[in-house]
């Protein structure tokens, strides 16, 4: 989850935000680069006492300025097309879980074996048990299992809402009507935490996302427990 | 006595010579920042042992699917 005063991403819980997260590192890096470089190029034509007479035509320093950021947004662009295409593939889920956005809670369901559904509402903060987290946890969560490619489709009942869960590298919206789908693989156990993330009305803030990482047994009891429950 | 020519060509370039390899010099020092957080995940994931950790992450209480061995 997010930390006070955190500057950067959340730690990566899959593949993919660890991709974004070095991709977003080697393109932060070359634009400090460029910043620091254009810095010092100011301070030295500023504190110069050289003038210039030859101002006109100079072809030298047009090539370079012409060439060298061209090679700077290829090196941009290669890695970014890279992950673009990493995102999609979508190679054979082991299980598909459908997330409804609702004025003002997610609803799950997973329908691969059984018909197993349920609602997902932010726990109110008069209500936390000590160590729970204000505006961030919820009654029921989303259990998947660790490792195991996930597909997720996401939609919305009434208005747009926003699937989000930063350490897992995911936001989709959740239009009504449509059906967006999305893919993830958890690379370690844990429990991760996301918000809504299209404004939806009164209750935008308090609707969010907490999905948990399991070994295969534990999801698989708690999804029969879930069945008896319900 | 007539005083010795000064300098009156290539004042940019003896400048630029000077100071441009300060200035890339200084915007390359940015690369000390991608490479260890890279080789921090990878030495993360090395030796992660997954089951060791969830076990803990159990006993912890923090999860809801999966209660605490023994209750």
């Amino acid at each position: 989850m997010a930390h006070p005063s955190q500057l950067g991403f959340q730690d990566a819980a899959s593949p993919v935000m660890e991709e974004l997260l070095h991709f977003h590192d080697h393109t932060l890096m070359i634009v400090f680069l460029i910043s620091t470089l254009v810095l010092y190029i100011i301070v030295a034509m500023v504190t110069t006492k050289l003038t210039d007479k030859l101002i006109l035509d100079s072809q030298v320093i047009e090539i370079i300025w012409t060439l060298l950021p061209a090679m700077i947004l290829i090196l941009i662009a290669l890695p970014s097309l890279r992950i673009l295409y990493l995102m999609d593939e979508i190679n054979d889920p082991h299980l598909t879980i459908k997330a409804m956005g609702h004025q003002w809670y997610w609803s799950y369901e997973y329908t691969d074996y059984e018909d197993l559904g349920f609602d997902s509402y932010m726990i109110p903060t008069q209500d936390l048990a000590p160590g729970q987290f204000r505006l961030l946890e919820t009654d029921h969560r989303m259990v998947v299992p660790l490792n195991s490619p996930t597909r997720i489709l996401i939609s919305a009942d009434d208005v747009l809402h926003s699937w989000a869960v930063p350490s897992l590298g995911i936001k989709m919206d959740a239009v009504p009507g449509r059906l967006n789908q999305t893919a993830f693989i958890t690379s370690r156990p844990g429990v991760f935490f996301g918000q809504c993330s299209e404004i939806c009305g009164a209750n935008h803030s308090f609707m969010p996302i907490v999905v948990e990482a399991v070994p295969l047994e534990h999801f698989e009891n708690w999804s029969s427990m879930m069945l008896q429950d319900t | 006595m007539s005083l010795p020519k000064p300098v009156m060509r290539g004042l940019l370039a003896k400048r630029l010579k000077f100071h441009l390899p300060i200035a890339f010099g200084v915007a390359i020092t940015t690369f000390a920042v991608t490479e260890p957080r890279k080789k921090a995940y990878a030495n993360f994931y090395k030796n992660y042992d997954a089951v060791k950790e969830f076990k803990a992450m159990r006993e912890a209480g923090i999860f809801e699917s999966v209660r605490p061995a023994g209750k």
